[in-house]
């Protein structure tokens, strides 16, 4: 099943797997800030941003190019105000917006990639982030799952009945059985949930998930995340000295 | 003996108007488990939600001799542990193992000590070597387990099972009758199957129309209200 390869992801053993979430958490920070704030008129930014994250990928043991298309989903969204800047006339502030866009996901998926996200957002809790916003991020994420599952059996259900073999001339046909579809996966998704809820009250959930493996915050992180931040400040200011 | 579960005057309405119980009356005693039999919509899954806190209705409820209310859930949810119909709800956790802890998480147990609770539930259920495994790449039979070790590993007084073969193959069915028998908790039991009943506890009630119809043994309840697979021929 596919929407559970992240969740894969962040169970591997590596370099960056093992660092407590809130060192990852601060790297990464420092590199979205590093990214909006570098002008990236000239490739070199481009190359060395991606460098970096290659490099960090490679370190990870993570596929670099799953990697790669996974982030492209934050394309269509930065495409469109990338369209609105390109049509104003600025071509160039359009190609750095969807650069922007594209390595900030990256690094996103990143961390994603090799925290647990009950580690990830422990860690967001122990930097400030309000517990509530947490737990509905988590639930977010669960349900998520929830109706991708619910979606994929009902797809199947539907190509066992001939959907794939709709023509372009049926397409109106196709569109009207495909929203009642997408009403019905909302309706079985909601049942589906209040039944994943039921479940977790009946073990005593208090509406924070409990975490299995307290994060600690070692010598190793701190080494982590000085080098890290170090490197990236670095690469700024000679960024910027290039532009 | 002691009396674990009482129920008084049970009467409960869903949002949308369907009485769903309606003046259910029932008690259940230390060491002796009972089967719910009835038939689809009858009321059994609404009666046991109300065990553990889940529904609210009009009437009583007591669990261990305490009256369920918004107070004592903690305590009461720790007395009676629900396996519920459909497994995929009840494991929800990345991980096997983190879902088998996840109770004992929530109730303030340490994380290394829960871990090792969870490892042994497990392999109570025969299921030790499926622990870091993702819940989803799990058989139907196994899912069961794991839920089923997912309650025990709170050490809950009864056990509440909401049809708890379906989905199972034979095998994966009688291996579950064997684990069940095997258990000291007082068991409830909402099932379809009066053979499996008939192998895991003595008792039976019958719902009908949200209604306690009848009371007896497993045999005479399935005889009583042509409840038994081999009556359903025609």
């Amino acid at each position: 099943m596919h929407h559970v390869v992240l969740e894969r992801w962040s169970r591997g053993a590596s370099f960056f797997h093992a660092r407590d979430p809130r060192a990852k958490i601060l790297v990464a920070l420092v590199f979205l800030v590093s990214v909006a704030t570098t002008p990236m008129i000239s490739p070199w930014p481009a190359v060395c941003y991606g460098f970096v994250l290659m490099a960090a990928g490679l370190i990870a043991r993570l596929p670099l190019t799953a990697m790669a298309v996974r982030s492209a989903v934050v394309l269509p969204f930065s495409a469109i105000f990338a369209i609105m800047t390109f049509l104003a006339g600025n071509g160039a502030k359009a190609a750095e917006l969807v650069q922007k866009s594209y390595f900030s996901a990256l690094i996103v998926l990143l961390l994603l990639a090799t925290t647990p996200l009950t580690d990830l957002l422990r860690g967001l809790e122990s930097v400030g982030v309000p517990a509530f916003l947490l737990t509905v991020i988590q639930f977010l994420y669960r349900y998520l799952f929830v109706v991708s599952e619910q979606a994929q059996h009902m797809r199947l259900a539907a190509g066992s009945r001939g959907s794939f073999l709709a023509s372009p001339r049926r397409a109106r046909h196709w569109l009207r059985a495909a929203g009642g579809a997408l009403a019905v996966l909302f309706a079985r998704s909601y049942l589906r949930a209040e039944g994943i809820h039921r479940a977790m009250l009946a073990r005593g959930f208090r509406g924070r998930f409990p975490a299995f493996h307290q994060p600690r915050f070692r010598v190793s992180d701190g080494i982590f995340s000085v080098l890290g931040i170090a490197l990236l400040i670095s690469l700024r200011w000679i960024l910027q000295g290039s532009a | 003996m002691s009396r674990l579960i009482e129920v008084r005057r049970l009467r409960f309405q869903y949002p949308d108007g369907t009485l769903a119980l309606d003046g259910i009356d029932f008690y259940l005693d230390a060491d002796e488990s009972v089967a719910l039999f009835g038939a689809n919509g009858s009321g059994k899954t609404t009666f046991l939600l109300h065990l553990n806190g889940l529904l609210h209705g009009e009437g009583e409820v007591i669990v261990c001799g305490v009256p369920v209310t918004q107070n004592n859930l903690a305590f009461v949810r720790q007395k009676v542990g629900i396996v519920f119909q459909d497994p995929d709800e009840q494991l929800f956790m990345p991980t096997v193992l983190e879902d088998v802890a996840f109770g004992l998480l929530n109730h303030g147990v340490e994380p290394s000590r829960a871990m090792s609770m969870a490892k042994a539930a497990l392999a109570e259920v025969g299921m030790e070597s499926v622990g870091d495994k993702a819940p989803y790449h799990l058989s139907a039979g196994e899912k069961r387990r794991v839920a089923l070790a997912g309650v025990l590993v709170m050490k809950p007084d009864i056990l509440v099972l909401d049809e708890p073969t379906t989905y199972l193959d034979p095998p994966a069915r009688k291996s579950l009758i064997r684990l069940l028998r095997g258990l000291p908790q007082t068991k409830i039991i909402a099932t379809h199957d009066t053979a499996f009943a008939r192998s895991v506890v003595d008792r039976a009630v019958f719902f009908q129309h949200g209604k306690i119809a009848g009371i007896g043994t497993v045999q005479e309840i399935a005889e009583r209200f042509c409840w038994d697979t081999r009556y359903g021929t025609v």
